[in-house]
């Protein structure tokens, strides 16, 4: 490996076979270059006469955003991809920590220089903290092969593993009609359509694609009233009740017994989780002695009421 | 499914488990299955870990060790549900079948079948054990991690254990099977404490969830052959699971089995619905992709694990009580594996007060 410094127009950019780093913010690296300038040089080898970035594409892009003419860059010798990519894998592997779309990256190019699935599995995985089995391989392989925008969304998000694994069991089709879905939801949500939408179509065998284009999700996409993000909720909730029926034809029942019985703002009655234990809670709030005793004669009054009885139906 | 006794691949042999007798029984019943004596498994257990389906590849192989804990284990209940005060023997780990649904997927960390043969230190242990408890009846079996039955061709070791326990008489011994692998069985002198029990299912889950495992039927037929020998026999309708038209397919076995055995020989049927610690279920989805029991409405119970929305294991439960009742004797003493208080009120019509009341009412057919 030898320095030199090259001009950034020598570098090919269009030759991304060793990138693995996609949809960064160039700000701290610029204010770096501009600070104290590019003391880590990138690594470039040499392919078909022209020079390719094996690694440091944030600081060669910085480097162009700020003008410069030339940088000084390391030249690697090596003329096998799978080595010079573990030239790069094993500098990076000790100075940072990999995002999950990276990791799919280098075992997508692990796998692209001709490193056999065993050796993956078992030499690399354990490196990127994944569990080494060839089922975990083959879902970040997918996850390599998403639409970019779906990465993007991934990375952004910073998505877990798990729902990531489940964005690549749907179609291209189905992930572009999921999209708009996924985008305003934050990571909980975002797990709870994937997840929703996947088991009610293999419960029901039929396809994601047929129960996003049913008419009650189309006209809530369709609205022109509702935010992204109201939409997003929506057609979660509707996923919810198509997924638990009976958890929530009841949860339903008990709110409109709950409405009927007309609490006071401050006082809330709930059924234990999923209504799996026989007790009931209440809470309220009171800010002083008169508040508390308003709040106790009022529940006081309510639990003689006939209705009220009707609660414990819900055991 | 897999009518024929299993066979491993091969088997390895941890080097400090070559010389004991049961070692020496299972190589010699193996026949031509080639062996291999190893220091320690790591590497084996890293190979088939690195494997597509490790699971289903550390079923080929059968590794031969020893128990270097304990061998009786109190039964892993779970908190906020009533236990049935069960205790577990730890011979064999894993088993040849391959059900959908098995817990062992995510309970066992090496999915090697194992069998562990310092025979004498499970005999000490059990001496220590059993004296303990003298003054009570427990329940004991070697059906929790594993078929009690399913490598008794190779080890043999129904022999041993029933011959232990026949003398033990604060003890009730069970040997829990799928399978119909009853040769030894067949062979031993019965004992009042000695009780032989199958897992039954509706005859879609069997054969659509219970991959490898004879059929109901033939199931069935083993229970009447073993329950003709003498012995008094049990079965756990256990995961019960919902399906379409299950309450007939529930119907039908049911029917089926107490049409075909005495219900006088029946020391208990055991009833639990379909439950699992939620990581189970990726395993599940990635091993049987066509399986549909994950998705119904199970919600997380007090105990952290996914179970049916009660209504709907309540619904289960009291077909399926009425059921045993409609063609089975009144008397057959049934339990609930894992429920609450309000579900035995609700549908056994009472609840045991504390372990000891259960195990009165399971161990009452003793006399
Ligand atoms: S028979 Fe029991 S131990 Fe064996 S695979 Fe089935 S559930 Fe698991």
């Amino acid at each position: 490996m030898k320095k030199q410094n090259l001009s950034l127009k020598e570098i090919f950019l269009e030759d991304e076979r060793f990138r693995i780093s996609y949809y960064f913010s160039l700000e701290k690296q610029i204010l770096s270059i501009k600070k104290v300038g590019l003391l880590n040089p990138p690594l470039v080898a040499l392919r078909d006469k022209q020079f390719i970035l094996v690694s440091g594409w944030k600081r060669v892009l910085a480097c162009i955003k700020l003008s410069l003419f030339s940088i000084p860059v390391f030249v690697l010798e090596e003329e096998d991809d799978l080595k010079s990519f573990l030239v790069a894998f094993y500098e990076n592997l000790a100075t940072r920590e990999f995002s999950l779309l990276e990791k799919a990256e280098i075992l997508r190019r692990l796998k692209k220089f001709g490193e056999d699935e065993k050796s993956i599995v078992k030499g690399y995985l354990p490196l990127l903290d994944i569990p080494p089995t060839v089922s975990n391989l083959e879902s970040f392989l997918a996850f390599s092969g998403l639409e970019p925008e779906v990465k993007k969304i991934i990375h952004q998000k910073s998505i877990p593993f798990s729902s990531v694994r489940m964005l690549v069991g749907f179609t291209t089709q189905e992930r572009k009609l999921l999209l708009p879905l996924l985008f305003p939801a934050g990571q909980n949500k975002f797990k709870g359509i994937l997840e929703d939408l996947k088991e009610i179509s293999k419960r029901n065998d039929i396809s994601p694609k047929k129960i996003l284009s049913s008419k009650e999700i189309q006209d809530i996409m369709g609205s022109e009233k509702l935010s992204p993000l109201q939409k997003s909720d929506s057609v979660r909730l509707i996923l919810r009740k198509k997924r638990y029926p009976a958890l929530s034809l009841r949860k339903e029942s008990f709110d409109s017994l709950l409405k009927k019985l007309r609490l006071p703002k401050t006082v809330e009655v709930k059924p234990s989780p999923f209504f799996e234990e026989e007790n009931f809670s209440v809470n309220f709030s009171f800010g002083n002695s008169e508040e508390l005793q308003a709040n106790l004669l009022k529940l006081q009054e309510l639990s003689s009421r006939k209705e009220f009885s009707a609660i414990f139906k819900f055991k | 499914m897999r009518k024929s006794e299993y066979f491993p691949q091969k088997v390895y042999v941890e080097k400090n488990s070559l010389d004991f007798p049961l070692t020496k029984r299972i190589l010699k019943n193996v026949g031509p299955v080639p062996s291999e004596v190893i220091d320690e498994p790591q590497e084996v257990l890293e190979d088939i870990k690195a494997s597509k389906d490790a699971i289903g590849e550390g079923k080929k192989y059968l590794l031969i060790s020893r128990q270097k804990g304990k061998f009786v284990k109190p039964c892993p209940c779970t908190p906020g549900y009533l236990g049935c005060n069960y205790f577990i023997l730890n011979i064999d780990l894993n088993c040849p079948l391959d059900c959908s649904y098995c817990i062992l997927q995510h309970y066992l960390t090496n999915p090697l079948l194992t069998v562990h043969v310092n025979l004498d230190d499970l005999w000490r242990q059990l001496d220590i054990f059993l004296n303990k408890k003298k003054h009570r009846t427990i329940r004991i079996g070697t059906g929790e991690l594993g078929d009690s039955l399913a490598l008794d061709h190779l080890t043999e070791n129904t022999a041993d254990l029933v011959s232990y326990f026949r003398k033990k008489r604060n003890a009730i011994f069970e040997l829990k099977t799928k399978t119909v692998n009853i040769k030894n069985i067949l062979k031993i002198e019965p004992a009042p404490n000695i009780v032989i029990a199958w897992s039954l299912n509706s005859l879609k889950i069997a054969q659509e969830e219970e991959k490898d495992a004879p059929s109901v039927e033939e199931r069935i037929d083993a229970a009447r052959r073993v329950s003709d020998k003498g012995f008094r026999i049990a079965f756990h309708f256990d995961p019960i699971i919902r399906h379409p038209d299950w309450e007939q397919g529930y119907k039908e076995v049911i029917k089926k089995l107490l049409a075909s055995v005495d219900s006088a020989r029946i020391a208990w049927i055991s009833l639990g619905s379909f439950r699992f610690p939620p990581s189970l279920k990726s395993i599940i989805e990635e091993r049987f992709p066509r399986t549909k029991i994950i998705y119904d409405e199970l919600i997380k119970g007090k105990d952290g694990k996914l179970r049916y929305f009660k209504p709907l294991r309540l619904e289960l439960y009291k077909k399926i009580i009425g059921f045993i009742k409609e063609w089975g004797d009144e008397k057959i003493p049934l339990y609930f594996c894992m429920e609450s208080e309000d579900v035995w009120r609700e549908a056994m019509g009472w609840i045991p007060k504390g372990e000891e009341n259960l195990e009165a009412y399971l161990s009452s057919p003793l006399g």
